[in-house]
């Protein structure tokens, strides 16, 4: 079979040394950054991306990816002790984690999660194997109208469903695309918004925008909020950790569903791991037949919404592998990599890099492997990690990210990029705008512009062409209803929440 | 007291000055083409028109909401961001290990609290650790001391 053919390829280049040990690394900073509140996943892989420049582009994709789904791991480590989520997407954990570790159950549960989530990531790397392939081969046949709606659609789904206005949220997508625009224009070779600068020709650098609008805006947030508190070690040791069977009779379900409606979540634009996390938790809350055990530490609670942030942390590779179009910030990072390393991003990466296909997605099996290895004999040192302050770490940051930012060019102007877009991250945070849009934006608008100039060359200027074609004309008419679904309910909820404020005051 | 949001009122006229200015000048520096065969600046044009039109949107929409509280603070940002600003001062003329030192110094008065024993500590440990990590682990060719003079 051609499948397993490819699977042993895979196999192969993801069991080479130098994949293992990037692998395991990834593996580790991402479990590092998780347990760390105040480093979210987005600072933390554009931080380390700099590192990935002198890697072969297949090990540079496995240890990104290693540090994408460690954080989710690590992350619900922090939830569990701390009541503070990692990373948004171990929010929900908290609700039955902390209580658990109160009730003196925290290794249990640090336990119990990791399970989950290697359940879940399980179920997503097996969908991840097998549709990947043959959505990239149904998407052999688009053209550029079709590319470009997909795009849009994928841009307008990212920003409109995202928490938040849905007009603040496009019109990060529309900044960010605009920010892409800057330097050499490819079909024209002429410098567009460089204002003379040389440097610029290149276009600004994803690297320094993200740094900027993740890093340091959140370094900025976090200064003297992120206390350290006090945990109990005696809980997390070794033998508290052994579940009881009643633990494991409640656990499974919750893991399987949790999978099912993360692999679900994970590959739509916009929704992905928190999301998801949310709506398992909600989902098992509803069904169970002791909904009152919420909140106060049923083990349920812990265990779908892991399985489901975990499983969409991989899925969510299927459209950005097989279609080149990410659904998350994170995605669209992992797609700026790639291009980086002039791999070109779309359909044909399947047939033209099997390598560093099929080499990734065993490498996820490899990666969680490593993780579960990482985290239960672990439990220990990553609790330790919690009690390093925050005073210490966020200078140690800064200076990551300015190295890192300056050892792409070796020139001071990618570091004042960095301070721009910190400055502009800040000034997003206050304002109240998102952040992941204007980061797909910034990826996906070179890819949009030469879509839409080489579609409506085809069509001899004719616009009709995105409403004209089958698929294009599908996918445009979707992206209209989530962008008035989007704007409907976020003007819904706004409308609640202003409701509830003038009853409270 | 404000009867309109006044902080999504500024947000969304930053974005419509933003879209504005880079509209025009896209469209005065750049030639537009036709919509057949299209120059460099048609398509900035239309993101950048299109960013104004939201900026809009978000305007007209504060005036019909409460005010929000913003949470702005002043010395923090400042000293993480001048932090930075120092670091890419430093770098291309004084080298590796000044530009870790000034950013170090700087990035901790963001705490509001100087810690003089632990700042000199941090600052040891970073210039031995990353120099290490960097050239190295990495093999980047950073100068670790570069004086001008």
């Amino acid at each position: 079979m051609e499948l397993l053919g490819n699977l042993g390829m895979g196999l192969g280049v993801a069991l080479s040394l130098t994949n293992v040990f990037y692998c395991f690394l990834g593996a580790l900073l991402g479990t590092l950054v998780g347990v760390i509140p105040g480093v979210g996943v987005l600072a933390a892989i554009s931080m380390l991306f700099p590192l990935t420049f002198t890697l072969e582009p297949t090990t540079a994709l496995i240890m990104l990816a290693g540090i994408w789904y460690g954080t989710t791991y690590g992350g619900s480590t922090a939830s569990i002790l701390l009541n503070i989520p990692g990373t948004p997407a171990n929010a929900v954990t908290c609700l039955d984690g902390y209580p658990m570790a109160q009730q003196g159950r925290g290794g249990v549960a640090l336990f119990m999660t990791t399970v989950a989530s290697f359940f879940g990531a399980s179920v997503g790397v097996i969908l991840l194997m097998l549709f990947t392939p043959v959505i990239a081969s149904y998407a052999l046949k688009f053209g550029s109208a079709e590319y470009f709606s997909l795009m849009l659609m994928g841009l307008v789904a990212a920003s409109t469903i995202s928490d938040g206005s849905a007009i603040k949220g496009l019109a990060m997508v529309a900044l960010g695309i605009l920010f892409g625009l800057v330097g050499m224009d490819t079909q024209s070779a002429a410098a567009r918004f460089t204002f003379g600068s040389l440097g610029l020709l290149d276009g600004i650098s994803l690297i320094a925008l993200a740094m900027g609008v993740f890093g340091v805006a959140e370094v900025i947030m976090s200064i003297r909020r992120v206390g350290t508190s006090s945990i109990d070690p005696e809980s997390v040791k070794l033998k508290a950790i052994k579940p009881t069977r009643d633990d494991v009779r409640r656990s499974w379900m919750p893991m399987v569903r949790g999978s099912t409606m993360g692999s679900f979540f994970g590959t739509l634009p916009g929704t992905g791991p928190s999301i998801a996390a949310f709506l398992s938790y909600a989902v098992e809350k509803r069904i169970s037949k002791t909904p009152e055990r919420f909140g106060k530490g049923a083990i349920e609670g812990i265990m779908a919404p892991e399985a489901a942030n975990n499983a969409a942390d991989q899925t969510a590779f299927i459209p950005t592998l097989s279609l080149g179009v990410p659904g998350s910030a994170t995605m669209a990072l992992m797609l700026g990599a790639l291009m980086i390393h002039g791999i070109a991003p779309g359909p044909t990466l399947i047939t033209s890099q099997p390598q560093l296909f099929w080499g990734l997605i065993m490498s996820f099996w490899v990666g969680n492997v490593i993780l579960l290895i990482l985290n239960i004999p672990l439990i220990g040192v990553w609790v330790r990690m919690l009690m390093i302050p925050y005073h210490l770490l966020f200078p140690s940051v800064l200076l990551f990210i300015c190295i890192g930012a300056y050892s792409t060019t070796y020139n001071a102007l990618s570091v004042w990029q960095v301070c721009f877009f910190g400055v502009a991250g800040y000034a997003m945070r206050i304002f109240g705008f998102p952040g992941a849009p204007l980061l797909l934006g910034f990826v996906l608008g070179p890819l949009m512009e030469e879509h839409f100039r080489r579609a409506m060359v085809l069509s001899r200027g004719d616009f009709a062409t995105f409403f004209e074609r089958p698929v294009s004309a599908a996918i445009m008419a979707i992206t209209g209803g989530i962008l008035i679904w989007g704007i409907w309910t976020s003007n819904k909820l706004r409308k609640r929440r202003a409701e509830e404020l003038a009853r409270e005051t | 007291m404000l009867r309109f949001d006044l902080k999504d009122f500024i947000g969304g006229f930053i974005l419509f000055a933003i879209g504005l200015t880079a509209a025009g000048y896209a469209a005065t520096e750049y030639s537009l083409g036709s919509l057949r065969r299209m120059g460099p600046g048609m398509f900035p044009v239309g993101i950048a028109g299109i960013l104004a039109g939201l900026g809009l949107v978000v305007m007209v929409q504060s005036l019909f909401r409460p005010p929000e509280r913003a949470d702005i603070r002043i010395w923090s940002p400042l000293f993480v961001l001048s932090s930075i600003a120092i670091f890419a001062l430093t770098i291309p003329h004084f080298g590796l290990i000044p530009a870790i030192i000034g950013i170090t110094v700087v990035s901790s008065m963001a705490e509001l609290k100087v810690r003089p024993a632990n700042l000199a500590l941090l600052c040891l440990a970073l210039s031995l650790l990353t120099p290490f990590v960097f050239r190295v682990c990495l093999g980047l060719q950073i100068a670790m001391f570069d004086w001008p003079f």
